[in-house]
């Protein structure tokens, strides 16, 4: 069953204030530091991700190699990713976008905006109407 | 036009111009409201010939690019950074941990940071990096490896009674 949406950021805060909206949207929360936790994380509930919000720059192994490396995956490559980050540029965005990513949203964002765009990505994911 | 020139000798012309001073400004207002509900305002605008040590915490980026590097240091004394964390995270400041507080204010930074550096890949057409935010602590507390001979501004800004600081050093090559 499909009910943890996994935070991936190296902030403790941003993953806490993240974690509030997806806790509001009735989900459970599953945290990783870098990209490289939140492979591991994907691989031990693999079957219970329904959405993954990936900050971009982060030590150890950085957002859009942990998006490449899921979407390069036949395990991993339907679950959806959102990128969250500071990296605002249009042509991150395009690479992100050509990397796989489902969405996309630039900090610093409203909670409104945040739980919106989960959404439209669960939407795709669940059937939610 | 705001902006400061120390050395105009050509290649390595050291100034601040205003679109990036603009730029940081509105950044720090749009984060402060945005992620913490908090409405700052822009109280004074000083130029000065090195980074001050000044707060009891400062989180440090740097950013750099093929026309230029630059630094950005935000600095609060204590009261003012549990104010602005625990709205971010919708706690009290007494409930804020050291580690949420630095965690809080390193991000705060982060994200400045790259409003600053959308604003300059886009008006420039050349990317731009920013580094992981390092954050540091304790009364005059200093900042090594930042740029040598940039000017500095310093950008006052108030929130709810309380002041903060914006050092930001941008040479261009």
């Amino acid at each position: 069953m499909m009910t943890y949406i996994l935070t991936v950021d190296d902030s403790r805060i941003m993953r806490k204030i993240m974690s509030g909206a997806i806790e509001a949207l009735g989900f459970q929360v599953l945290e990783a530091g870098d990209g490289a936790e939140c492979l591991a994380q994907v691989e031990a509930h693999i079957e219970e991700v329904c959405l993954i919000l990936m900050d971009w720059n982060m030590p150890n192994m950085d957002g859009l190699t942990a998006l490449k490396r899921l979407k390069a995956s036949e395990l991993t490559n339907t679950i959806p990713v959102m990128m969250v980050t500071t990296e605002g540029e249009r042509g991150k965005m395009v690479e992100a976008i050509r990397a796989g990513a489902a969405n996309y949203l630039a900090k610093p964002f409203a909670e409104e905006d945040l739980m919106t765009k989960m959404v439209e990505c669960l939407q795709d994911r669940l059937n939610l109407v | 036009m705001m902006m400061m020139m120390m050395n105009a000798t050509g290649q390595g012309t050291n100034m601040i111009d205003a679109k990036l001073v603009n730029t940081v400004m509105q950044a720090v207002m749009e984060v402060c409201g945005t992620m913490a509900g908090t409405q700052v305002t822009l109280k004074e605008v000083i130029p000065t010939l090195d980074y001050k040590p000044i707060g009891d915490i400062s989180s440090v980026i740097g950013i750099s690019g093929e026309q230029g590097e630059g630094m950005l240091t935000l600095s609060f004394t204590e009261p003012m950074a549990g104010l602005l964390v625990g709205r971010l995270l919708g706690m009290a400041p007494e409930e804020i941990t050291s580690e949420d507080m630095c965690d809080g204010i390193g991000e705060l930074v982060n994200m400045v940071s790259g409003r600053a550096k959308t604003s300059l890949s886009e008006d420039s057409g050349s990317l731009y990096r920013l580094s992981l935010p390092s954050i540091i602590k304790g009364p005059g507390h200093e900042i090594g490896g930042r740029p040598k001979n940039c000017p500095f501004l310093f950008l006052v800004f108030e929130a709810e009674g309380h002041s903060f600081i914006l050092q930001v050093t941008f040479r261009h090559f």
